[in-house]
């Protein structure tokens, strides 16, 4: 490391640990800024230090689960890892990330898609893990073709890297497309059946990216999800390399059997969490770690000892009333709590949470693109409560959409509309990006965080 | 008012014109018709359709990204005339971003000039920085402030004789300098404003209704709706922006 490198290394860990140790603060991005602003080629400094090499995860949904489920399984394997597990995932929260100790196995980053662009040159990962692409702060990432072109110009600057990409996914295969005939190696995995699940809506990718041409679909997962091929060019899902098959999603989680044609092999993922997005998460996490050396028994065990508290997929024992938190940032995400919530067929009151802080995206007009109007029939939530910076525009949504909804200040506020409802009834409450600490924290200090 | 009232409405190309929740607009113009027991059929156009606007009372066009605006475009030109006359008739026509900067004669793309419809007298070129944020505008279309989002790299500069649809009090607006936001012509409405538009600005949505009313049935007197969740939206949002000014003087 050059001299300005180590100063700056330096640097930063004095600030993680006066922010960690002195002051009780949050360290995933101050010491990252600081240490860049005395080097900016930091990252690329750092990047010695994963001796076996780093693993970038970027996608709309899904990162952070993804990150901190395969980060869990290397540590489970025995590897040392760094990784930004509170999902800083911009130059400074990976820098952040990099700076404690001296030597580590792997590097394990969360990063902001459009971030791609300036991390990969440095960090050279191994992998470049795409999730998937979805419609989501149009305000701060422009139009979805914007993120695809820095994926792929990320891509090329960082030539030794693998793209491990959502093949049932349009949107990420057309990046895949492009950066492979740019000669990067690309692994594709999805799902290899016909779940049969009730088609959500599609606000994006119904037209193929190369020739214009409505794409055709043998069966949809979910929002653009699925075997899609285009009727009049050859842009289709690619051959996949990591299946999943016997694909169970049900109320107590997930449940699939990995299939890899080409190593023969095969093997069971299952979590007592998630919808089908996490099959995808939890597919692609499997696979890398196989990739990176961790067994499947190890994979599995690591899975079974996931507790991130987070936020996301959270419960919560309020006074014998369950509280469910989860993050909804963007439309497909709504949809899939939304579809998540009628799978629970118990009675319940929901808590709609949206703010339109920067790290949100100040544009909400994407509330009239969930479909709220699925809880309007018969199992309609008992009761439902808009809140967050924008509860009005929540209200309004949801009035177009057939529920009357109150507004409520605080979970606390929402939690106590919701009194004179029989305990069994569950308190669902679904947050954008800012609203989730601030929920989380209420709720942790209302009562207690459960499996 | 009798139940056999019924009002059509063109959603051109919701499939591809979709990008900031334009469905919503759709949405309430339909449920602000029902609540009245004025019946609304909504006729979506899609891109190998050949659309007749004969019996369309209100036509609705969206915005997209560039590229599937230019897709659109060519389709729409394809029937320009048969727009042009409805337009002429009096026909309502709302459109939004996207959709706002195609009823002129030209817009750019990149550094390419499309040809627009010419339905309106404007054109579009291209300015620096992007103009995006939070909007509101002191309209005569409705009695409240339109208030919502704009992001558009064009500047919407309006011949002389079409009137905005009415002057920005927070934000950017057609071009960011002239104040003027929107165009209004005959019973065509053009804007930046997003948010969607309809949902926080009923007194938007109702002028669409009433100018199609008056078209179709000669009455423009609308039943009363309970607005107070969309005025209470509208006010939160226009407080917030005011408060914004304030800090800015």
């Amino acid at each position: 490391m050059t001299i300005r490198g180590a100063v700056a290394t330096q640097a930063g860990r004095l600030v993680h640990w006066g922010l960690r140790t002195a002051l009780h603060r949050s360290a995933s991005q101050l010491p990252g800024r600081v240490a860049l602003a005395i080097d900016p080629q930091l990252i690329g400094h750092l990047r010695a230090k994963a001796v076996k090499g780093s693993v970038v995860v970027c996608g709309t949904n899904g990162k952070t689960t993804t990150t901190n489920v395969l980060a869990a399984s290397l540590e489970a394997a025995g590897y040392d890892v760094l990784c930004n597990r509170e999902g800083a995932n911009m130059v400074a929260g990976v820098a952040s990330a990099l700076l404690p100790g001296e030597v580590a196995d792997w590097a394990v980053m969360e990063v902001d898609e459009l971030s791609t662009v300036h991390i990969l040159p440095q960090l050279r990962p191994a992998y470049l893990l795409l999730l998937n692409l979805f419609r989501d702060q149009l305000d701060r990432s422009g139009e979805i073709d914007h993120v695809q072109d820095t994926i792929v110009e990320a891509l090329a600057a960082s030539p030794q890297t693998t793209l491990v990409v959502c093949g049932d996914d349009p949107l990420s295969v057309a990046v895949a497309r492009r950066a492979q005939a740019a000669g990067t190696r690309v692994i594709a995995f999805g799902i290899g059946e016909d779940l049969g699940l009730p088609p959500d809506r599609v606000p994006e990718a119904r037209f193929c990216q190369e020739c214009g041409a409505e794409l055709t679909y043998a069966y949809r997962t979910y929002a653009q999800l699925g075997d899609f091929r285009c009727p009049s060019c050859d842009f289709a899902r690619p051959a996949l390399d990591a299946v999943a098959r016997s694909v169970e999603v049900s109320q107590t989680g997930v449940s699939f059997n990995v299939e890899s044609a080409a190593a023969h092999t095969s093997w069971p993922v299952h979590a007592g969490f998630g919808g089908v997005y996490m099959v995808y998460n939890l597919l692609a996490a499997s696979a890398l770690a196989w990739l990176m050396g961790v067994s499947p028994e190890v994979f599995q065990k690591a899975l079974d000892a996931y507790h991130p508290n987070n936020g996301r997929l959270q419960h919560f024992d309020v006074d014998g009333r369950e509280v469910v938190l989860n993050l909804a940032k963007n439309p497909t995400g709504f949809n899939q709590n939304l579809g998540m919530l009628l799978a629970d067929e118990r009675k319940k009151a929901l808590f709609v949470v949206v703010n339109d802080n920067p790290n949100d995206g100040r544009d909400i007009s994407w509330i009239w693109d969930v479909d709220f109007e699925r809880l309007a029939g018969v199992d309609a939530p008992l009761r439902v409560m808009a809140g967050g910076l924008r509860a009005n525009d929540v209200q309004v949504r949801l009035k177009y959409a057939g529920i009357h909804a109150t507004l409520a200040g605080s979970v606390e506020e929402a939690y106590a509309q919701v009194a004179d409802l029989a305990k069994d009834v569950p308190l669902y409450v679904l947050t954008n990006y800012s609203a989730l600490w601030p929920a989380k924290e209420e709720l942790e200090r209302m009562g207690e965080s459960h499996e | 008012m009798s139940s056999t009232l019924t009002l059509r409405i063109a959603h051109l190309y919701p499939e591809l014109l979709n990008l900031y929740g334009d469905s919503g607009n759709i949405l309430v113009l339909r449920k602000r018709m029902e609540w009245r027991g004025i019946s609304c059929e909504v006729q979506e156009v899609h891109l190998d359709d050949h659309p007749s606007f004969a019996d369309v009372d209100i036509a609705f066009i969206g915005g997209g990204s560039d590229r599937e605006q230019r897709i659109v475009c060519d389709r729409l030109l394809s029937v320009r005339n048969e727009l042009a006359a409805f337009v002429e008739d009096g026909g309502v026509l709302g459109a939004v971003c996207g959709g706002y900067q195609l009823l002129g004669h030209s817009y750019l793309m990149g550094d390419e000039e499309v040809r627009g419809l010419s339905l309106v007298d404007l054109y579009t070129d291209r300015g620096s920085p992007r103009l995006i944020g939070n909007i509101a505008v002191q309209s005569r279309i409705s009695a409240q402030p339109v208030v919502g989002y704009e992001n558009h790299g064009g500047r919407t500069h309006l011949g002389s004789g079409v009137e905005p649809m009415g002057r920005v009090l927070h934000g950017h607006g057609n071009d960011g300098v002239s104040g003027e936001e929107g165009c209004l012509y005959k019973n065509v409405v053009g804007t930046y404003v997003h948010g969607p538009l309809l949902p926080k600005n009923p007194g938007v949505a109702d002028y669409l209704i009433a100018r199609a009313m008056e078209r179709r049935y000669a009455t423009s007197e609308l039943e009363p709706l309970d607005d107070a969740m969309e005025l209470a939206a509208n006010k939160a949002m226009f407080d917030r922006l005011m408060a914004d000014e304030g800090k800015e003087l």
